[in-house]
C-alpha cells in the first residue's frame, strides 16, 4: 500500500492542520505510526471537550454533600447514613441515527459502566430522546429501534428504566438525540473506587469481553457532522451484549467489594487508549502495555485497531501482583476473561508493545491533557423573538383543540414506550414512569427522585427561558412532591460549535446552569457535551438535557399526580412568569409567542419554599402544569374515571380557550381532602402572599363519564 | 425455614427474592448454577427471574441443563416446594418439571405492567392469601403460555392451572399466568410477587406468596 500523503492522513485521522502543527511542536517532530491514531481519538471533540472545556469550568460549585471529583467517571453525592449516589448522563446520538437498536443499547451499556466502575451498583436508568417529525423518513423505525434497544439492554442487565422525556420535532429529522442517565448507589462496606493508576510494579488487567474491530474511530466519528453517506459509517458502530454487561457488573462489584483493586476504568469512547492513557496520566505514572496480550475476537486485528476498538463490555483495572490470582478467580466464576496486559512503571511514559517490540513510547499527558482548548467565538445572547401579548393560538373550540393536540405524537400517551422497560427490577421503585415524578426507595427508608429536564420548544422560543426551565421545571416537579433537588448532571446537545450562534446558545446555557446550580444548591456533578449534531449544514435546535436527583428524608406518601377519588378540592396556583404558546404553537404549525420572563433567584428560592409547603400540607394530589397548558394537564389528571369538575361561569377565565391552553411558567394544581381544606388554605394564603402568586379554587374531583 | 435461591449468569431478580425471603424471617441459602447441592440443606427452592445465560438458544433452555437444576429436580421428587418466577417459570418448563412452554408475547414486545390474576387451583405451599384475585406486576418479552391441545386439556383437567390473567396481556392460551405439577409442590408464574410486597411498591398482594 502506498504511503498516504499528509493531507490524506489528516483527513483519515480527522486532525486539522493547526492541530497537526501543535502535535509536531509537542513531540518535537511529526507524529508517526500509532501516534496518529492516539491523537486522533483523544484529541477528538468527543474525548477532549476542546470546544467546551473553558465553559464547563463554570460548573465548579460544590457543597457539603459533593466534592470535586470532576476527573472521575461520574459525580458522587454523599447523602449520609452510609449512602452515596453516583450518577451521570451521556449521549449516543450519532450511533443511534445510523443504527438505532445498537446505538441506543450501547448508550445504555456505556453509561452503566461509568457508574459501576466507581463501585456503585446501578439502581435506575432514565432516557431523554428527541425524534423528528413522526412522518419524516426513517423516523418510525428510528423510534421503534431506539426504544427496543434501551429495552433490550436495560431489561437484561436488570436495571429499571423509570423515567424519561420524549420530544418529536422536525429539528431532529436528520439528527435524533439519544441520551441515557444512570444512577448508582454505594452503601454498606463498599468504597468509592478511583480511576487513578498507582503503585510502581502493579499490574494492568484487562477484563470483560474480547476485543474486536467494532467501533474503531467511533469517537472521531461522533465528533463530526453527518453528510449524505451515513451507511459508510456503519462499521464505526459498536455492538452490545447486555448479558456480558450483567456479568461484568457482578464481577467488577465483587472484586471492588473484596478490596482487590487499586483502580478501575471502563473502556468507553476510544476504548483501551482512552482508559489506559487517562489512568496513567491521572496517576502521574508510566505504563507498559502489551497490545498482543489483549484478548482478541479476531486474529487479524492490528495494534491500531486494538487501541481504538470500541468493543463493548470491557474494563481495565490495576492491582497489586499478589491479588491477580484472586481477581482471576472472580472473573472465571463469571466466565469472563481477566488478562494481565501491562505494568505500572516509574517512566511516566506509556510504552506500547507488540509481540515484544516497543511500537510507541509517549508521555500520556500529551495525549490526555495537551489537546487544544478552543475559545470559539460567541456573542451576547439576544432573544430570538420579541415579547408580545399572547393571542389565542387557535379558533377551534376547547374540545376540538384538545382532541387535535392529542393526535400529535408529542402529546400522545407514551406508556407504549415505558411498558417496554422493566421498571421494577431491584424492587426499589415507588413511582414508575407513568407518574410525573419517578421515585426509588433507599434502604435508609428515604426516597430518591430522578427526573430529566429540558423542553426543547422553550429553548427554540428563547434560549434563556428554555435553559432556566430545563433545570427549574424538574426541580419544581420534585418540590411539588416534597423532594429537595440535590444535584444535577447534564448532556449538552448542540450543533456545530464553530458557528457563532450555536456557541452563543451554548455559552448562554452554561452560564445559566452554573448560576442555577449555585442558587438551588444542587451542584452539577457530571456531564457530557455532544456537538456536531448537524447534517448537511442543518443543525438541531439547542438541547441541553438535564438529569436531576432529589431527596426526601423520609418514606412518607408521595402525592398522586392524577385524581383517584371524588370530593377533593382542586386549586390552581399561578406564578407571575412567562405566558406562552411554545410546543402547542409548534404542533399547530403556528408562530410561537410569549411574554414575561423567568428569574433564577426567585425560582431557586421558590423551589425550597414549595418543598417545605408540600411537606407541611401533604396534599392528596399535586402537579406542575405542563406543555399544552391547563387543558392538557387536567386531561392527563383524569384517571380511572375521576376528573376535575370546573366551576365554570360564562365570563370566567376558565372558560377561555386561550387561558386553558397557554403554557405558563409556572402554574400548579393541588387537590386536597375537604377535611383538611382549612389548614391547607391557611398555608396556601401565606405562600401566595409571600411569593406574589394568584390562587383560584378550580373545582372539585368527581366521578367522570369516561 | 431455609430458602434456596438459584443464581444463573444473567439472573437479575435473585436479590429481590432474597429480600422477599428475609422479609419473612427465612434463612437464605444461595445456590450457584455450576454447583450441585444437598437437597437436605434447604426446605424450599426459588428459581428467580432474569435472563439466564442471556436467553441464548431459547429462554431457560441452557439453565435447564445446569448442575444446579439436577439437584432442584431431586429436591422436587422429595416433595419439597419449588417456586419459579418469570424466567424461573421458563426454566422449570424447559426442565420438564412443569408442563407447557413460554413463547414470545403475541404483540412481539416486552411488557411491564400491573396485572390482575385469579387463583384457579391453589397449593398448600405458596400464595397463602385468602384473596382470590391478586394484583401483581409482570415484566417479560416471552410470557405467552403455550401447550399442545392434548397437553393443555390435561393441565386443565388435572387441576394444574394455578393462575389466570383476568385480562389476557400476552396471548397466553386459556389466559394462563401460572401452572403447577400434578403433585402441586412445583409451581410457577410469570408475574413477580416479590415486586408487590408492600403498598409503597404499588401493591402488597405478593407478600403472602411464600
Amino acid at each position: 500500500m502506498a504511503e498516504r500523503t499528509l493531507t490524506e492522513k489528516l483527513k483519515h485521522y480527522r486532525i486539522s492542520q493547526n492541530e497537526y502543527e501543535r502535535i509536531s511542536g509537542l513531540l518535537g517532530r511529526p507524529p508517526q505510526g500509532l501516534e496518529w491514531a492516539l491523537f486522533s481519538a483523544l484529541w477528538s471533540e468527543h474525548c477532549s471537550y476542546k470546544s467546551s472545556k473553558v465553559h464547563l469550568r463554570k460548573f465548579s460549585y460544590r457543597n457539603g454533600m459533593t466534592r470535586d471529583d470532576s476527573d472521575e467517571n461520574a459525580g458522587v453525592v454523599d447523602i449520609g447514613f452510609g449512602e452515596k449516589i453516583v450518577f451521570k448522563m451521556e449521549s449516543h446520538n450519532h450511533p443511534s441515527f445510523i443504527e438505532p437498536y445498537q446505538g441506543a443499547a450501547t448508550g445504555v451499556g456505556g453509561i452503566l459502566r461509568d457508574i459501576f466502575t466507581m463501585g456503585a451498583r446501578p439502581i435506575a436508568l432514565a432516557d431523554y430522546l428527541c425524534f423528528g417529525d413522526e412522518n419524516a423518513p426513517r423516523m418510525k423505525s428510528l423510534v421503534k429501534g431506539v426504544v427496543a434497544g434501551i429495552s433490550g439492554y436495560g431489561n437484561c442487565v436488570g436495571v429499571p428504566t423509570i423515567t424519561g422525556y420524549t420530544e418529536y420535532d422536525e429539528n431532529y429529522n436528520k439528527n435524533i438525540l439519544v441520551n441515557a442517565m444512570a444512577v448508582g448507589l454505594i452503601e454498606g462496606q463498599m468504597n468509592l473506587a478511583s480511576s487513578k493508576a498507582e503503585g510502581i510494579g502493579n499490574l494492568v488487567v484487562y477484563v470483560g469481553a474480547k476485543t474486536g474491530k467494532d467501533g474503531v474511530h467511533g469517537a472521531a466519528m461522533a465528533s463530526e457532522s453527518f453528510d449524505q453517506d451515513i451507511d459508510s459509517k456503519k462499521p464505526n458502530i459498536q455492538i452490545g451484549d447486555p448479558f456480558l454487561e450483567k456479568l461484568l457488573i457482578e464481577s467488577c462489584l465483587e472484586v471492588l467489594s473484596k478490596n482487590l483493586v487499586v483502580c478501575m476504568q471502563d473502556m468507553g469512547a476510544a476504548g483501551l487508549t482512552s482508559s489506559t492513557f487517562e489512568m496513567a496520566s491521572k496517576g502521574k505514572v508510566g505504563m507498559d502495555l502489551h497490545l498482543d496480550k489483549v484478548p482478541q475476537r479476531d486474529s487479524s486485528i492490528t495494534p491500531e485497531e486494538i487501541l481504538l476498538s470500541e468493543s463493548q463490555e470491557r474494563m481495565v483495572l490495576v492491582c497489586v501482583p499478589k491479588n491477580l490470582e484472586a481477581i482471576q478467580a472472580v472473573f472465571k466464576k463469571w466466565d469472563l476473561d481477566a488478562a494481565p496486559v501491562g505494568t505500572i512503571t516509574d517512566t511516566k511514559k506509556m510504552r506500547l508493545f507488540w509481540k515484544g517490540d516497543v511500537v510507541t513510547e509517549i508521555d500520556p499527558t500529551l495525549i490526555t491533557d495537551s489537546a487544544p482548548r478552543y475559545e470559539r467565538p460567541f456573542t451576547e445572547y439576544q432573544s430570538k423573538r420579541k415579547r408580545a401579548k399572547v393571542e389565542a393560538v387557535s379558533n377551534q373550540n376547547q374540545k376540538q383543540l384538545l382532541d387535535s393536540l392529542k393526535q400529535n405524537a408529542f402529546y400522545k400517551n407514551k406508556n407504549w414506550i415505558y411498558e417496554q422497560y422493566d421498571q421494577r427490577v431491584g424492587t426499589r421503585t415507588v413511582k414508575d414512569a407513568s407518574q410525573t415524578l419517578s421515585v426509588v426507595r433507599l434502604n435508609s427508608h428515604r426516597d430518591l427522585a430522578i427526573s430529566v429536564g429540558c423542553r426543547p420548544s422553550f429553548m427554540r422560543m428563547d434560549t434563556r427561558i428554555g435553559a432556566i426551565d430545563a433545570i427549574m421545571y424538574p426541580a419544581l416537579q420534585q418540590a411539588i412532591k416534597g423532594f429537595k433537588p440535590i444535584a444535577v448532571t447534564d448532556c449538552l446537545n448542540f450543533a456545530n460549535p464553530e458557528r457563532v450562534e450555536v456557541m452563543t446558545d451554548f455559552v448562554t446555557t452554561c452560564d445559566l446552569y452554573a448560576q442555577i446550580a449555585q442558587k438551588l444548591d444542587a451542584p452539577i456533578i457530571s456531564g457530557n457535551v455532544s456537538f456536531y449534531n448537524e447534517t448537511e449544514g442543518k443543525g438541531i435546535s439547542p438541547t441541553p438535557a438535564v438529569g436531576l436527583v432529589g431527596l426526601k428524608e423520609n418514606d412518607e406518601r408521595v402525592p398522586d399526580c392524577v385524581f383517584t377519588e371524588t370530593g377533593l378540592d382542586v386549586y390552581l396556583v399561578q406564578m407571575p412568569g412567562v405566558i406562552s404558546y411554545a410546543k402547542t404553537a409548534e404542533v399547530l404549525k403556528k408562530e410561537m409567542s410569549f411574554s414575561g420572563d423567568l428569574t433564577v433567584n426567585y425560582l431557586a428560592d421558590f423551589v425550597g419554599a414549595m418543598t417545605a409547603f408540600v411537606a407541611k400540607t401533604k396534599p392528596q394530589v399535586s402537579r406542575v402544569v405542563g406543555q399544552g397548558g391547563l387543558a392538557l394537564t387536567l386531561d392527563k389528571m383524569k384517571s380511572a374515571g375521576y376528573e376535575c369538575s370546573m366551576q365554570v361561569d360564562a365570563n370566567h377565565m376558565f372558560s377561555s380557550t386561550s387561558f386553558l391552553f397557554e403554557e405558563r411558567l409556572y402554574d400548579f394544581v393541588f387537590a386536597v381532602d375537604s377535611k383538611t381544606r382549612g389548614p391547607f388554605e391557611k398555608e396556601l394564603d401565606a405562600l401566595v402572599k409571600k411569593w406574589n402568586l394568584i390562587s383560584h379554587v378550580l373545582g372539585s374531583s368527581r366521578k367522570g363519564y369516561s | 425455614m431455609k430458602v434456596g435461591v438459584v443464581t444463573f449468569p444473567g439472573t437479575n431478580c435473585d436479590q429481590d427474592v432474597v429480600k422477599m425471603s428475609q422479609a419473612h424471617g427465612y434463612k437464605v441459602v444461595p445456590l450457584w448454577h455450576k454447583d450441585h447441592f444437598d437437597v437436605k440443606s434447604v426446605d424450599m427452592v426459588i428459581v428467580p427471574g432474569g435472563f439466564s445465560y442471556g436467553d441464548y438458544l431459547r429462554c431457560g433452555a441452557l439453565a435447564a441443563r445446569s448442575a444446579v437444576m439436577t439437584s432442584v429436580k431431586e429436591l422436587a421428587k422429595t416433595g419439597k416446594p419449588v417456586l419459579g418466577i418469570c424466567n424461573g417459570f421458563q426454566i422449570l418448563c424447559e426442565t420438564g418439571m412443569l408442563p407447557g412452554v413460554l413463547v414470545r408475547n403475541d404483540h412481539g414486545r416486552f411488557t411491564d405492567k400491573w396485572t390482575e390474576i385469579e387463583t384457579v387451583n391453589s397449593t398448600q405451599h405458596f400464595a397463602k392469601s385468602d384473596k382470590k384475585k391478586l394484583k401483581l406486576p409482570v415484566a417479560h418479552g416471552e410470557g405467552r403460555f403455550f401447550a399442545e391441545k392434548s397437553e393443555l386439556d390435561k393441565i386443565e383437567s388435572q387441576g394444574q392451572v394455578w393462575f389466570r390473567y383476568t385480562e389476557n396481556i400476552n396471548g397466553s392460551l386459556n389466559n394462563i399466568a401460572g401452572v403447577m405439577n400434578k403433585e402441586k409442590n412445583v409451581a410457577a408464574l410469570m408475574p413477580h410477587p416479590e415486586r408487590a410486597m408492600f403498598d409503597w411498591m404499588g401493591g402488597s398482594d405478593g407478600f403472602k406468596f411464600i
